[in-house]
């Protein structure tokens, strides 16, 4: 359930020319670059290919019969499914304005034809070296750093859309908020670099536990969130409980006297009625919920709308929506 | 002796001829000239100077890559001409010429 995903097999390079010429002189010229070569003859045929196989690099003719270069970069840009692609122009044509209205349409570089192979070549690792480092901050905005869990900011993205997503699909949707005990406590004794590792360690036991669909996400210090889509309560309570009794179970080679355990709270509707899809309005439902199981003793699992007495004692599992 | 007053006499090799990597890449670029001779010939007769134009952009853009510089810049020349807005075949006979002239003359 880690966010990064390591970036396997060879870049492909879509390569839209109308020439031959050109498409046979780059596969060999290009050859020990490590990439993987797509073939297209025509804007329309670059489109369909750059949406299907999502290429890492284009390099696209300015001059083609059919919708020409300009074209086929304005739409690559106005899809959001290719509109990430970096694209670098290639034109017989070096006149300024052409070259303007290229990047002003979004492409990353130009290049005149007949080209230099070496420059081309430099270009494109250019290109592809800028594109993994925006791939790289993209993942690392939503990644945080101690526990590798997703970060407060992609959980704010992710809630308000699994929330609009249950209430238009009448799905299931459940969101648990969850922290360590004492917590404060286990710092001051133990020292803040073992609570480092108290929170490491619970956010890998949630990261274990969830299913590939689940988001488990650090809130903030030691406080943590689940969002379970197409799970109602009684699901969910099954799974937080497993995680619950591992918690209890964790011990530290390096801190033998350290124990903790985990309190939860879940909610699968917002607090207030009036406002069934306001994302906050469900945080603070769970986070009801998770005072409660810190009132009734810690270490256990509570529901909001539940009477904090006995688990099963709660409300029906209410289908949002 | 070959004639030098006679276009045809000079065989004219690419500049990457040596180039292990690029001899079946120029042989095919090469074996391809007869067609392109052949079109630009049909063009000029039937007078479709778009087809002249895209013609010459595609070998702009191409020879150069293949070591043809000078067949390279024929072709610039040419779809300067076009687009200068020249749209009478006569005025375009020299430069088509020329250009065919050079096509013929590559050899792999």
């Amino acid at each position: 359930m880690l966010a990064l995903t390591a970036n396997a097999g060879k870049p492909v390079l879509l390569v839209v020319d109308d020439s031959p010429a050109i498409h046979r002189l780059l596969s060999v010229k290009l050859r020990d670059e490590g990439l993987e070569f797509l073939t297209a003859y025509q804007g329309e045929e670059g489109l369909e290919l750059a949406e299907a196989h999502q290429p890492a690099l284009i390099l696209l003719d300015v001059n083609m019969p059919g919708i020409d270069g300009f074209e086929t970069l304005r739409r690559l840009k106005s899809h959001p499914e290719t509109i990430e692609i970096p694209v670098i122009m290639l034109s017989g044509d070096d006149a300024p304005e052409q070259k303007v209205m290229c990047f002003e349409l979004g492409a990353t570089d130009f290049v005149t034809k007949p080209f230099d192979v070496s420059e081309l070549r430099a270009r494109i690792q250019s290109a592809l070296r800028i594109r993994t480092l925006l791939i790289m901050l993209a993942q690392r905005a939503q990644v945080d750093g101690l526990t590798g869990l997703y970060n407060r900011a992609a959980f704010d993205t992710t809630v308000a859309n699994e929330v609009a997503r249950s209430i238009e699909e009448g799905e299931p949707l459940t969101l648990v908020m969850s922290d360590l005990d004492r917590f404060k406590r286990l710092n001051d004794t133990f020292g803040h670099q073992a609570g480092d590792a108290a929170i490491a360690s619970f956010a890998q036991v949630m990261a274990n536990e969830v299913r590939s669909y689940d988001f488990a996400c650090r809130y903030g210090g030691e406080e943590f969130a689940l969002i379970l889509p197409g799970t109602a309560q009684e699901e969910a309570t099954v799974l937080c409980e497993r995680i619950r009794r591992e918690v209890e179970q964790l011990s530290w080679a390096k801190y033998p006297e350290m124990s903790t355990t985990a309190s939860f709270g879940m909610t699968n509707r917002a607090k207030d009625p009036a406002t069934p899809d306001d994302p906050r309005s469900w945080v603070e439902a769970a986070d009801d919920a998770l005072y409660m199981a810190k009132e009734n003793g810690r270490n256990r699992i509570e529901r909001f709308g539940g009477d904090g007495t006995d688990l099963d004692d709660t409300l029906p599992v209410r289908l949002a929506g | 002796m070959p004639d030098p007053t006679e276009p045809n006499a000079t065989p004219l090799r690419s500049e990457f001829a040596d180039d292990p990597d690029m001899a079946e890449l120029i042989e095919l670029f090469v074996a391809e000239m007869p067609d392109r001779v052949s079109e630009l010939h049909r063009s000029l007769e039937s007078g479709d100077i778009d087809q002249l134009e895209s013609i010459a952009h595609q070998l702009k853009g191409a020879c150069g890559g293949y070591g043809f510089e000078v067949i390279g810049h024929a072709a610039a020349a040419l779809e300067q001409v076009v687009r200068s807005g020249e749209r009478d075949v006569s005025a375009l006979r020299s430069e088509v010429e020329s250009l065919v002239t050079l096509c013929s003359r590559a050899i792999a």
